[in-house]
């Protein structure tokens, strides 16, 4: 009874979502992406690109070409507040190695793997409103279904979620979406990027849309409030034990890795608002 | 005579197009990858030496899939002509060791994974993306080759992980240091980072 509740407030949630946005859509164009907005400023901007003589090589012309071809691609991200995100980075490294991780070790050593996976796709599925929305707001009807049969044939056939059946059995894949990424698909830019203490790196459009993601949580309307902030402190920790490693990976291959996680998380989101 | 016209057609007609589809870029990063595979399944690799012995075989095998020089110089972008020859020289040797010390170590850890081989998206006249996705238990995980056509054959220039493009992730970290610093600079940073200094 009570979960019905948390999805009629989820579909409202929706639809007060939904029908501004589509007002944003249409006027889309006018809103100009504010990603041009860097600190560096890209190379092939500031300098022209040298003349090259018939007597250079053709080797070097090439990588001429193609070094302003791999700038075009370069993306950047402001940084205006950089002392306030580079102390998050700090904060949030200790937090890892102090608490996060030695926890999520002792839980994965009495956890078996299975469950550990298991339970990420319990998660993952109450999640389904945050990816359905965020189908929806890019209009692709389709990929929301998708996540809408999976939601249904993963709770039932899935058992409450805990198998990805869907994709066992119909191959139907989780598409991630969210509401950043919708904004993203508007054309509206990152803004500037932002570290938050606790979470991690993001930019202000998308602690924007993780402020929309969060009415859409079901995990949100859970009562008492300590109840909401337990289930999710669990889900991190769960999420953390199946992916030791793979931050000491980032720092040990960075040279500096606050610069390395910034242009990371920005080209990871560029990807995902493009696919 | 006619019949066995036929036939040979239709054989052919049934093998050319793996051969077709599947291009020689894509084909030379499968050949690199499972050579990989082999090494870390090896079972007759076991234990410390074991993994040692690995490591050396997967650094010939990465020795041949990159093009280490064709990755400095497009990591550096246009502050590759702010070094002199033997600072390039430097450059891609210390660049290759970060590399390798970060990304073999990480690799041999891997045992039961499958890789697909995707598809093949032609970039420019001369660079291809092969798209391959590693089947973990975990999750899946795509991972993108970019090769350039060296010769007569085909080399590694940018691996994209999850949408991650590695050289830019470097050019971003190296450029914020050419900043303020010089090129001799950065090469003792990166000769710390390697522990030569």
């Amino acid at each position: 009874m009570k979960q019905t509740g948390i999805y009629l407030l989820a579909l409202i949630a929706c639809m007060v979502i939904v029908v501004p946005s589509l007002y944003a859509d249409s006027s889309s164009p006018v809103l100009e992406p504010p990603a041009q907005v860097s600190t560096v400023i890209p190379e092939t901007a500031q300098q022209p690109q040298p003349e090259t003589t018939a007597a250079e090589e053709t080797s070097k012309t090439e990588a001429e070409t193609e070094f302003s071809e791999d700038e075009g691609n370069a993306i950047t991200i402001a940084d205006p507040i950089y002392p306030w995100n580079k102390a998050m980075y700090h904060f949030n490294d200790k937090l890892y190695f102090w608490v996060l991780k030695p926890v999520a070790k002792g839980y994965s050593s009495v956890m078996p793997e299975d469950i550990r996976i298991v339970t990420r796709n319990f998660f993952s599925n109450l999640t389904t409103p945050i990816r359905f929305v965020g189908c929806l707001l890019q209009l692709r009807v389709k990929d929301a279904g998708n996540e809408l049969v999976r939601f249904v044939y993963n709770s039932t056939a899935g058992v409450l979620g805990l198998a990805d059946a869907a994709k066992a059995d119909f191959n139907i894949v989780r598409r991630d979406e969210d509401v950043g990424q919708a904004l993203g698909s508007y054309g509206i830019g990152h803004g500037f990027y932002i570290v938050w203490p606790f979470i991690g790196p993001s930019s202000l459009r998308d602690t924007v849309g993780w402020a929309g993601d969060y009415f859409l949580d079901p995990v949100s309307y859970v009562n008492p409030m300590e109840a909401s902030f337990g289930i999710r402190a669990y889900d991190k920790v769960n999420e953390t034990s199946l992916r030791i490693g793979d931050y000491e990976d980032l720092k040990k291959a960075a040279i500096d890795p606050y610069v390395s996680i910034r242009n990371a998380y920005i080209q990871h989101r560029k990807n995902k608002v493009d696919e | 005579m006619i019949k066995r016209l036929t036939v040979l057609s239709l054989l052919f007609l049934l093998v050319f197009p793996f051969s077709a589809y599947a291009g020689i870029p894509l084909d030379t990063v499968k050949g690199h990858v499972n050579s990989i595979l082999d090494v870390l399944r090896d079972p007759a690799l076991k234990g410390e030496s074991g993994k040692k012995m690995k490591k050396e075989k997967i650094r010939a095998i990465s020795e041949k899939m990159f093009d280490y020089t064709e990755l400095s110089r497009r990591t550096l972008g246009p502050n590759w002509n702010k070094f002199n020859a033997s600072q390039q020289k430097d450059f891609i040797e210390l660049y290759r060791s970060i590399l390798e010390d970060a990304y073999v170590d990480k690799i041999t850890s891997y045992t039961d994974e499958k890789v697909l081989f995707n598809k093949e998206n032609t970039l420019t006249e001369k660079t291809t993306e092969v798209q391959t996705t590693i089947i973990t238990k975990k999750a899946d995980i795509p991972i993108f080759y970019r090769v350039i056509s060296r010769g007569d054959t085909w080399r590694v220039y940018d691996v994209v992980i999850e949408g991650v493009s590695l050289i830019s992730n470097y050019r971003s970290q190296f450029k914020e240091i050419l900043m303020n610093k010089t090129p001799d600079a950065l090469l003792d940073t990166l000769r710390k980072k390697v522990g030569k200094a």
